[in-house]
């Protein structure tokens, strides 16, 4: 949702692309597109099954944000086993009134082992990292991929991260 | 002193001898990342991030360490020295866990820096993801392995400037760690005078004043090199 930051340019953004997916526009099934811009790591089956999608879908596609790009905070779960994770979430911690079982259903999601940055499921064409994102950053990139051009974080100077 | 002739990415210099590349490319305007040298403290090119190719070597060479011999013809700024700088860092950024941000030294840290010089949109190499230990038993201040890039400034400003020896290594590889005492918790070390010069100059949010908060936390590497300076002046 860091898209929404660069504010009134989300017009100029607009003029050029049809956005015809996102959190707000939601559709059951992944369109064909030119750009996605794909938040969140790798940490279950049914994320796994989505990036599949998504970058069969797209022709250029953006890992956005640190935890797209690095797994960031989601990723601190990987110094421990899933197991503990499991343990100490629903039933060792103080909060927890002693009686809670890790969540057991097949309709639930299959966490993985371990989360993973996008990259290291599917290609990924261009990267722009933040713990959020820039909004200029974002502006500069997506002006440059609708106006047939590829943008360059490096020469710009915009990268960030955290 | 006498001087000698190199030639540094084209730029015909005269030089003293006994002169780093290092320190005669910082005196020209000639820019190459560092992250284990500080001035002031011995240099022991840990990091390899300052590696210059050398005609008639076909070794890659640390600036920081080696000093420049007549005639020699360096260069700084290769494509191929380009590709290891790179690299290099994403391993920095792939052994330990950087979060950024959660980390105490966002936004002043010298490590995101080399990230942004040497254009690291992502890190290639698969994390590690170890679980490290963050020890906070020191009553001023914290050590979090999870940070540390293993640059060993904090080990020779402790020995080297503070005379205090309080920081050593232990194992190597990925398991290598830098220990207070004989590996105990920094809390119980017997050497620590409390002088904070190791927090100043650790370049990431390794280690840190326990009264910061994510994102608050400024170093002062410089203080440390005035304050050798200094020493060196009056003696
Ligand atoms: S030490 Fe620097 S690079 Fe590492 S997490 Fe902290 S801010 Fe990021
Ligand atoms: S505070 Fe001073 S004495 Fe203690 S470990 Fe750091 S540099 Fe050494
Ligand atoms: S604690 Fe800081 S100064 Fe010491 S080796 Fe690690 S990164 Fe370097
Ligand atoms: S600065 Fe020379 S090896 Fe680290």
């Amino acid at each position: 949702m860091s898209l929404l930051d660069i504010d009134e340019r989300i017009l100029d953004v607009a003029a050029l692309a049809d956005i015809v997916k996102c959190p707000l526009v939601d559709g059951k099934e992944f369109p064909q597109v030119d750009i996605a811009l794909v938040e969140g790591s790798v940490t279950s089956d049914e994320h796994w099954h989505e990036i599949q999608d998504i970058r069969a879908k797209s022709k250029v596609l953006i890992a956005f944000g640190d935890c797209a790009v690095t797994a960031n905070v989601t990723g601190m779960r990987n110094y421990f086993s899933k197991d503990e994770v499991f343990n100490r979430s629903y039933r060792d911690a103080q909060s927890n009134d002693g009686q809670g079982q890790p969540p057991d259903h097949f309709t639930l999601l299959k966490l993985h082992d371990k989360v993973v940055p996008l990259h290291e499921v599917v290609p990924i064409d261009f990267y722009i990292p933040g713990c959020p994102p820039e909004a200029d950053t974002i502006f500069y990139v997506l002006a440059e991929f609708l106006n047939g051009r590829i943008p360059n974080l490096e020469q710009e100077r915009k990268l960030k991260y955290g | 002193m006498p001087k000698i002739s190199v030639k540094i990415d084209d730029k015909d210099l005269e030089v003293e001898v006994g002169t780093t590349v290092l320190d005669v490319c910082r005196a020209n305007d000639i820019d190459i990342p560092t992250m284990c040298h500080l001035k002031g403290l011995v240099d022991v090119g840990a990091c390899r991030l300052c590696l210059v190719e050398v005609e008639g070597t076909s070794k890659l060479l640390p600036s920081c360490t080696t000093k420049v011999q007549a005639n020699q013809v360096i260069h700084t700024q290769t494509d191929k020295l380009k590709k290891y700088r790179r690299m290099i860092t994403e391993l920095f950024f792939a052994e330990r866990n950087h979060v950024c941000s959660v980390c105490i030294a966002n936004g002043n840290c010298e490590l995101q820096d080399l990230g942004y010089k040497v254009g690291m949109e992502n890190v290639r190499f698969p994390y590690l993801f170890q679980n490290c230990e963050v020890d906070s038993s020191h009553s001023k201040f914290v050590m979090d392995h999870n940070r540390c890039i293993m640059c060993t400034r904090c080990v020779r400003v402790c020995s080297d400037v503070e005379g205090a020896h309080n920081w050593g290594i232990m194992n190597r590889g990925y398991q290598v760690r830098i220990i207070a005492d004989f590996n105990v918790p920094w809390g119980d070390s017997t050497t620590c005078t409390y002088c904070g010069k190791c927090v100043d100059v650790c370049p990431t949010g390794a280690l840190w004043n326990k009264d910061a908060t994510q994102g608050s936390m400024q170093k002062y590497p410089q203080a440390v090199s005035d304050l050798v300076e200094k020493r060196e002046m009056k003696s």
